[in-house]
């Protein structure tokens, strides 16, 4: 079975570290999302599992087998990439066939492969057509029959959709979802959108800077992220944070203050921190709560009212900005004060070094 | 009045076109028509006597038929240069945009030094003789692909840098070799540029006079160009039949100017237009 393993992959380009050693494990048939913001290294990480990139150290598995040097058409892989990459002078059916042409795959079995990955993308109507007469997503899904049609152990996404409108990029979202579904391949695919990471992934990898972040399932990674970077980056809207001090720590309790906060009772690991210390609260825009005796309270600078909910931008008293996602329909006025509550303790305390205390 | 304010730029030129390109030829056409004497006088004057037909044939014949020794040694001449420039240049141009290396700047040097400096004929007659390579006709063509691949290199490498690298990528991954992407892939897509690369080159060897007579010394060597020298001397030049066989050599490069007019100039400015 194909499962992909990499370790301690490092790139360089001369002095300048890319990927900063990255070690993961993806196993057979899973959706993994690489998601980070610009220059995180995401692409570059793709391309060397793809074999376009060099691995400067460390080792690559494919199904079992170490595939540092191995020339990217006998890795078992298919790659569809951000600009479609379609072969501008061959119809879409050439396009299909090029690989199991150049393969030497007998002539019918060519045949009846490519009309299968037509049949599977429903464009058996536009086989003839030169890529320049299809629209954007019908190009997106000739580049993926070209990968499906290769039967690949492993498909490799680069950012697939961010040349599709929005419409279309939910569409097609979707479909990606049904195809790894039916063809149940191992498929590794990189975005910056993170609601495409939440939606479509059986499991996030966070890049930032070259290193791992953190690894988990959509939802751990929303309700337990492992430091500050990841709870910035995963949950739309982003994460409010402020710094706090410690007042009191009591067993698995902290109580903390701050500018912006009222004393508050926290749940959280509470190992190595002592009175005293500063550290950094954060808490979802959709946990706080309009709430007259809460212990937050800031103006309101601006108000979208969007019928089902109410995001509200809060100065609060430090200057720092928040932004609260309100149940309902409110009226707010411009510079009206706010007084918000935190939800069933929904706030997250990350130590000096930015990592989350969170009760084991 | 505004008529001629607006449009005499235009009239202006075409004049000037029709002065510089069109009266030439005209004259060629009209001196080829006249008999030995009238055309001595080289005045630009209706013939009194067309014999266009006996001079193609004088023309044709003389020395033993040797224009059509040297159309077959031009015709040889061209078609291997411009396919090995095609080939070799394309292919440089390939590697040169798609490999960074050290050794770039260094070679694009070389590239442009082989455009600028003029070449030495002495030496390279030597360095010829020396390769057994002197008055055959495959030393020359080794000479014109030299002296052209430069520009041809030049036309190649920007056009090529309009071609995205994730189709290389694309066809590497669907298990392309390097000879692969380069024939099936980017070969194809290089159609414009080398339409505009045959036609340039392919006229300018059929029209070089200079190398032939260099490198191409010997009976049954001619190239079209230097069978001109066929009726022109010291003490008497045949003007009817040197103008005869100026038309007939200048044929052939006008077809293949006429027949790809269009794709040449496609293939200049599509180099530029895309950064």
């Amino acid at each position: 079975m194909a499962g992909l393993e990499l370790k301690a992959i490092q790139k360089s380009y001369g002095a300048v570290e890319v990927i900063k050693g990255v070690n993961l494990e993806i196993s057979h048939g899973e959706f993994v999302v690489f998601v980070g913001p610009s220059g995180c290294g995401k692409s570059t990480l793709l391309r060397m599992i793809a074999g376009l990139e060099d691995i400067s150290a460390g080792e690559l598995w494919i199904a079992g087998k170490k595939c540092n040097h191995v020339e990217p058409r006998d890795r078992g892989i298919a790659m569809v990439f951000q600009s479609y990459a379609l072969y501008p002078h061959m119809t879409v059916y050439e396009n299909f066939g090029f690989g199991l042409k150049l393969a030497k795959t007998p002539k019918d079995v060519r045949d009846r492969k490519i009309r299968d990955a037509a049949r599977i993308l429903q464009m058996e109507h536009l086989l003839d057509r030169k890529p320049s007469q299809l629209s954007g997503g019908q190009r997106q899904r000739v580049a993926i029959g070209r990968a499906i049609v290769r039967q690949p152990e492993v498909f490799l996404f680069d950012e697939p959709l961010s040349n599709l409108d929005a419409a279309l990029r939910v569409d097609m979202r979707m479909e990606l979802a049904n195809l790894h579904r039916d063809l149940g391949s191992t498929m590794i695919y990189v975005t910056h959108d993170q609601v495409e990471a939440m939606t479509l992934a059986d499991k996030i990898v966070v890049l930032n800077g070259g290193v791992v972040q953190q690894v988990g399932s959509p939802i751990e990674l929303y309700q337990r992220p492992e430091n500050l970077f990841v709870a910035g980056f995963i949950g739309s809207p982003k994460m409010n944070f402020t710094e706090v001090t410690i007042d009191s720590i009591n067993g698995g309790q902290v109580t903390v203050s701050g500018a912006d906060i009222q004393p508050t009772e926290l749940s959280a690991d509470t190992t190595g921190l002592g009175e005293g210390d500063t550290v950094t609260l954060g808490t979802r825009p959709h946990d706080l709560l309009a709430d007259a005796s809460g212990n937050i309270s800031g103006h309101v600078s601006l108000v979208e009212r969007l019928g089902n909910e109410t995001n509200v931008s809060l100065k609060l008293r430090s200057g720092a900005t928040w932004l609260v996602v309100l149940d309902g329909d409110r009226e707010l006025r411009h510079g009206q004060e706010l007084q918000l509550g935190i939800e069933d303790q929904k706030a997250m305390i990350f130590d000096a070094a930015g990592q989350a205390r969170h009760m084991a | 009045m505004s008529l001629i304010r607006r449009h005499w730029l235009s009239v202006v030129a075409i004049l000037v076109s029709f002065v510089v390109f069109v009266i030439p030829f005209i004259f060629i056409v009209l001196t080829a028509m006249k008999d030995k004497r009238q055309s001595a006088l080289l005045d630009f004057s209706w013939p009194e006597k067309f014999q266009l037909w006996e001079n193609i044939v004088d023309v044709i014949t003389t020395r033993n038929w040797q224009l059509l020794t040297a159309f077959i040694n031009s015709t040889i001449l061209t078609v291997a240069s411009v396919t090995l420039l095609v080939v070799f240049a394309a292919m440089v141009g390939f590697v040169l945009q798609r490999r960074r290396t050290r050794w770039n700047g260094l070679i694009n040097f070389l590239i442009l030094a082989g455009l600028m400096i003029p070449p030495a004929i002495v030496p390279t007659i030597w360095l010829l003789q020396a390769m057994g390579l002197f008055a055959k006709l495959h030393g020359l063509i080794l000479i014109e692909v030299a002296y052209h691949l430069p520009f041809s290199i030049l036309l190649y490498r920007a056009f090529i840098a309009t071609i995205p690298k994730d189709l290389d990528e694309a066809a590497i991954i669907d298990g392309a070799r390097p000879l692969d992407v380069f024939f099936r892939i980017i070969m194809p897509l290089l159609w414009p540029v080398t339409v505009t690369n045959i036609v340039v080159q392919s006229v300018t060897i059929f029209n070089d006079f200079t190398n032939p007579l260099y490198y191409l010394p010997g009976r049954g060597n001619e190239t079209v160009q230097l069978t001109l020298y066929n009726f022109q001397s010291q003490f008497n030049t045949s003007y009817h039949l040197l103008f005869t066989n100026i038309l007939l050599i200048t044929i052939p490069p006008l077809i293949v100017f006429l027949f790809f007019n269009r794709q040449i100039v496609a293939g200049v400015t599509a180099g530029a237009v895309k950064g």
